[in-house]
């Protein structure tokens, strides 16, 4: 299959634009540097670049060729060194499609193929129509299932799982902002106000509605994005498979194979714990919400009252309501040990600013936060904590972002106990259950935080023993399966 | 369990000696060329690095532990953050043996063993003789595809 004709001059017009406008660039500072370079040179020079790049986009829409077999999507493309990729379809993972305005109008597509390990995308066809794309999703995961012949054509009914309204996408703009600017904007204001005191009282006024009016405009930007990002979101539910719908300015439709899901997460700011809302997000091998190469979060449910999420949430996976262990009491001291630490390097920070700029003459006022300190450590104790239940391990963690995670014991890759030397005074392990998501950093992943040592080795033997189990049941049950067909099949 | 041939701490040792002699040829070079630092410094900082680096090698080399159990391998490591990690041999994507030039001059080797998890994707078991490297290698493939099952990820 070719791609859609329009993607040749879609294209041509996209890359020449921004080739043009580079080499013009880099032409006129050339010729302001260089006395041989004039004008004259430097639109040959964009010429040249324009042909060049056109002639490579004809080049590439000829030899591009992609075809979609039983159990294969092949592809190959290349203008100089040409490339044969054959994607097994079983390890094809999410197929995205997206389109912004102008494609939409065109009536083109981005199709993007998703394989496990790793967040680039393995292959991608810029640009066929729609309806191309559309078939193409449908059609790799009804190969996927081995269902090849051509009269299974009985389209399977989508099952709508959720669709946002209009309140919750209002609701969701206006708290998806972090918590954590806001804070920022307060953290920024003494300084500010130092600095105007200096000029007057006028002039700190003014400063303090600039940082109002600066605070506002951040707000109704973010709010705008998640707006647009979430705009007409809808989550379908295709046979063994979830399809989403969203966007206003660019489009995405992208599929989530029920069977390749490592992990589910709750997740809830304090707004949305206040106010009762939650955000579930599914992740699968290929990527993880916001992860994808659309950018965009590909959040399963970007928001809805939390007993709704919980009732998606099961009905995806079965898990238990957990009873969630917290870690050891000692901890807490550790966390207020921890907080009042960070108010004494805020001090710190505050005496030697004092210090150079004299702007803090009440620098030993932020000690007041060590109030806090306590609050905060016991805040965070609360919210962490796991449970082992029968078939899936959930785990709770974060102070702002609070983030439950359920993983099914079948997913775990491996199982890693850590103790810090910190830890080890206080004989805490932290335990993380690996899975083959890609949301793998910056602490995002399921962990047991700060159990106690022999807990944490338990935990940890108790997943590896429940992640066995589970296998020898599910190649048992395969094995089962497969010698009943094939009794059945010699009948 | 199993400890790692003692020839590896010659090989982490050598790492050591080799960052030592990077800081002390930089600090010399900055004494040379930027300005001037009393000629004890340089020295002073690789001696506190040689001594340093040499107790944390015999500690690391005393942790170090490693078993094949039933189903899993399972790791002990780590001088000042102690990990503990276990890998099912059925999440075991394919093993490596490997044999850097430090490595190959103590007569050593190492194996790696790849899963498709995101976090310590790659574990790697180093001071293995080659026969025991390959051995392990062999012997870790092994059990990886008798415990094979359809759905690794």
């Amino acid at each position: 299959m070719k791609l859609h004709p329009l993607s040749l001059p879609y294209r041509l017009l996209t890359r020449s634009m921004s080739l043009a406008l580079t080499l013009f660039f880099v032409g006129t500072t050339l010729a302001s540097a260089v006395e041989s370079i004039n004008i004259v040179i430097t639109l040959a020079l964009v010429a040249v670049g324009l042909l060049v790049a056109g002639l490579w986009e004809v080049v590439y829409y000829r030899r591009f060729d992609y075809v979609l077999t039983d159990n294969s999507l092949d592809i190959d493309s290349g203008v100089i060194s040409r490339r044969r990729r054959e994607i097994p379809l079983r390890r094809i993972q999410n197929v995205d499609i997206s389109r912004n305005v102008v494609q939409r109008v065109l009536g083109i597509a981005l199709v993007g193929f998703e394989t496990a390990g790793g967040g680039e995308t393995e292959a991608s066809l810029r640009f066929v129509a729609y309806d191309e794309a559309r078939r193409l999703q449908r059609e790799i995961q009804r190969r996927k299932r081995g269902a090849t012949e051509r009269d299974e054509e009985e389209e399977i009914q989508p099952d709508v799982l959720y669709e946002i309204r209009s309140p919750e996408l209002l609701l969701l703009s206006a708290i998806s902002i972090e918590p954590r600017v806001f804070g920022l904007v307060f953290f920024i204001v003494p300084f500010l106000t130092g600095a105007a005191e200096s000029f007057g009282g006028l002039s700190f006024l003014f400063g303090l509605a600039q940082l109002l009016v600066s605070a506002l405009v951040l707000w109704v930007a973010s709010a705008m994005v998640t707006f647009a990002r979430y705009y007409d979101f809808t989550l379908l539910r295709v046979d063994d498979e979830l399809r989403y719908e969203r966007g206003l300015l660019q489009r995405y439709d992208g599929s989530i194979p029920l069977d390749k899901i490592q992990t589910l997460t709750l997740q809830e700011n304090p707004l949305m714990r206040l106010t009762g809302y939650a955000t579930l997000s599914v992740e699968t091998a290929g990527y993880a919400p916001g992860q994808g190469p659309s950018g965009g979060s590909e959040a399963a449910i970007p928001l809805a009252t939390r007993g709704r999420v919980l009732r998606l949430a099961h009905s995806i996976e079965s898990f238990d309501d957990p009873t969630f262990t917290r870690p050891p009491k000692r901890t807490r001291r550790r966390y207020i040990v921890r907080y009042a630490l960070v108010v004494a390097g805020l001090t710190a920070l505050a005496f030697a600013v004092n210090w150079f700029t004299e702007l803090f003459p009440f620098w030993y006022a932020t000690l007041a936060l060590l109030v806090l300190a306590p609050v905060a450590g016991q805040y965070q104790w609360k919210h962490r904590g796991y449970y082992a239940g029968e078939d899936h391990v959930q785990t709770r963690n974060g102070f702002w972002r609070r983030r439950i995670h359920v993983v099914p014991y079948y997913r775990v890759q491996t199982v890693i106990q850590r103790e810090t030397i910190f830890q080890r005074r206080w004989r805490l392990g932290t335990v993380f259950v690996d899975t083959a998501s890609s949301v793998g950093f910056g602490g995002q992943e399921a962990h047991a935080a700060d159990i106690d040592v022999n807990d944490a080795s338990e935990f940890r033997e108790l997943v590896r023993r429940r992640l066995g189990g589970q296998i020898r049941e599910r190649a048992a049950r395969a094995r089962m399966e497969k010698t009943e067909s094939e009794q059945f099949s010699s009948e | 369990m199993e400890t790692l041939n003692s020839r590896v701490r010659i090989v982490w040792f050598a790492g050591v000696l080799i960052t030592t002699a990077f800081v002390g040829a930089v600090l010399f070079a900055v004494r040379r060329f930027v300005f001037d630092i009393a000629v004890w410094l340089p020295l002073a900082l690789a001696v506190v690095i040689f001594v340093l680096g040499g107790i944390y090698t015999v500690f690391k080399y005393r942790v170090w532990r490693f078993e094949i159990r039933d189903d899993d391998l399972y790791l002990e490591r780590g001088v000042f953050t102690r990990v503990t990690t276990v890998v099912p041999f059925v999440r075991v994507q394919h093993v490596d043996t490997q044999r850097g030039p430090i490595e190959r001059l103590a007569g050593l080797g190492s194996v790696v063993v790849y899963t498709a998890g995101s976090r310590g994707a790659d574990v790697t078991i180093p001071g293995l003789t080659p026969e025991r490297a390959s051995d392990l290698q062999r012997r870790l493939r092994n059990l990886a595809i008798e415990s094979e099952y359809e759905d690794a990820v």
